[in-house]
């Protein structure tokens, strides 16, 4: 696979709108709850991201099975671990 | 020639209505898709995740939710999930 972001990529189904791409955009500033591969969920304010899921939490909660472990005022996370990013609010 | 359809544009017809995800490990997930990019990572909408665990299928509910595409298996369009099936 070629090292480009997959943002890069996006517009495979042209002319919609929900894209990856465009779910990036408007998430950001929004409370989500990040799932890894693990089964690990870090909830917080979404600071910034990108097209690798590459991943900067504010407030962070670290949740393992339902349970808060950790707080982290700042957390970043590498987007090979993320299963998926999902809004806590509307977008 | 007949004329023949691609699997991603089978995806592409599928956007708007809802699909069943199944990963590659013990999870699926059920949901309206919004859109997907070339590596299938896919934006779905009111979607349940469900976890297949030893002591049964646990259900979680997401609202708009981004799926890495590298973990998807299988994709069953126009499917309300495993309880659909």
């Amino acid at each position: 696979m070629s090292a480009s972001p997959p943002q890069d990529q996006a517009g495979a189904s042209a002319g919609t709108v929900g894209t990856p791409a465009d779910f990036l955009k408007g998430v950001i500033g929004k409370r989500v709850v990040v799932r890894l591969t693990s089964g690990v969920d870090y909830q917080g304010l979404l600071s910034c991201l990108d097209g690798y899921m590459n991943i900067a939490l504010e407030q962070t909660e670290e949740y393992v099975d339902g349970a808060v472990v950790n707080r982290y005022g700042d957390a970043f996370i590498r987007g090979n671990n993320v299963l998926y990013i999902s809004a806590m609010e509307s977008i | 020639m007949a004329s023949q359809i691609l699997p991603l544009e089978l995806i592409d017809r599928c956007i708007g209505s809802r699909i069943w995800v199944i990963t590659k490990g013990e999870r699926e997930f059920a949901g309206k898709l919004l859109g997907f990019d070339d590596f299938v990572n896919m934006v779905l909408e009111d979607v349940t995740e469900y976890i297949n665990t030893e002591d049964g299928v646990k259900k979680v509910r997401l609202q708009q939710t981004l799926l890495n595409g590298n973990n998807i298996c299988m994709l069953v369009p126009g499917s309300s999930g495993p309880e659909d099936a």
